[in-house]
């Protein structure tokens, strides 16, 4: 599996294209028969309590694809907390049972792992 | 006396990380915790780290402000979690001198370090997010994270929990 991560709009699709996937291979936040899923974030924030399911579906994609958050101030909202570290979380399960990570900065691939 | 800076978002790995380069320093080694509990969120994430730290042998020392006036009993390495909290603690704590807050900070930092073999700094990256207010606040963890990583002699951030080193 494969790893990207970085900021909202930093290029992360463009990458997983240049790897020879397709747009018609990218699942947005949800889990299907594609190999591709983009936005995981979103995914734990819409149920953070159900994010170790989360984790084992996602560790069986080719790509998981998603976005760093967490450098900001804690949001005040205990909803929102939980949900930044549940994908905090995630990442570094995810990182850690990848065979790359690759963050995506300005566009520039950089490999992390 | 060697510094070392580590930074990185929420949940990221930076403890773990930093944990792990105390445990591999020789004894007396010092967690210096300087999280207020306050809320219930807070009492967990203090007892989720207290678990982690168990049976690594770190003697703890809470202190919330002014860890310039911390006296280690022995020299050894120590662990300070974290700058983000030290500076809310110094800022709006009563009687607070906002605008000195950094600069404070830094000198008690370096006032620390000079006590340690080596001192460990974990801080967050909190500028990169959607504005929410309390900009001088956020300011002045950039311009301690900045001033840290100037004198440190390393300083890494954490991604994914895994360590790049930037300097």
């Amino acid at each position: 599996m494969v790893l990207i991560i970085g900021g909202e709009g930093a290029g992360k699709r463009s990458y997983a294209r240049s790897l020879g996937f397709s747009d018609s291979d990218m699942a947005d936040a949800v889990i299907d028969g594609r190999s591709v899923v983009y936005n995981a974030q979103d995914m734990v924030l819409a149920e953070p309590s159900r994010v170790n399911e989360l984790i084992e579906k996602l560790s069986e994609k080719a790509v998981v694809i998603c976005n760093e958050v967490g450098s900001g101030l804690i949001p005040q909202e205990a909803k929102k907390r939980e949900a930044r570290v549940a994908v905090g979380r995630l990442c570094c399960v995810l990182a850690q049972r990848a065979d790359k990570v690759v963050r995506v900065v300005c566009g520039l691939p950089q490999r992390i792992k | 006396m060697p510094l070392c800076l580590i930074t990185g978002g929420s949940a990221c790995g930076k403890s773990t990380f930093a944990e792990g380069l105390l445990e591999a320093c020789s004894v007396p080694r010092y967690y210096i915790a300087a999280m207020r509990p306050v809320s219930d969120w807070d009492r967990k994430r203090v007892a989720r780290h207290r678990a982690a730290r168990e049976g690594k042998n770190f003697i703890t020392v809470e202190k919330y402000t002014d860890i310039g006036e911390i006296r280690l009993p022995k020299r050894g390495c120590a662990l300070l979690e974290c700058v983000c909290n030290l500076c809310a603690n110094e800022m709006y704590s009563p009687n607070a001198d906002k605008d000195a807050a950094a600069e404070k900070i830094i000198r008690d930092i370096l006032a620390l370090d000079a006590q340690c073999e080596t001192l460990f700094v974990i801080t967050n990256e909190i500028g990169s997010d959607e504005p929410a207010g309390f900009s001088d606040y956020i300011n002045a963890v950039g311009r301690i994270n900045a001033a840290l990583a100037e004198r440190a002699d390393c300083v890494y951030e954490v991604v994914c929990g895994i360590p790049l080193r930037i300097k």
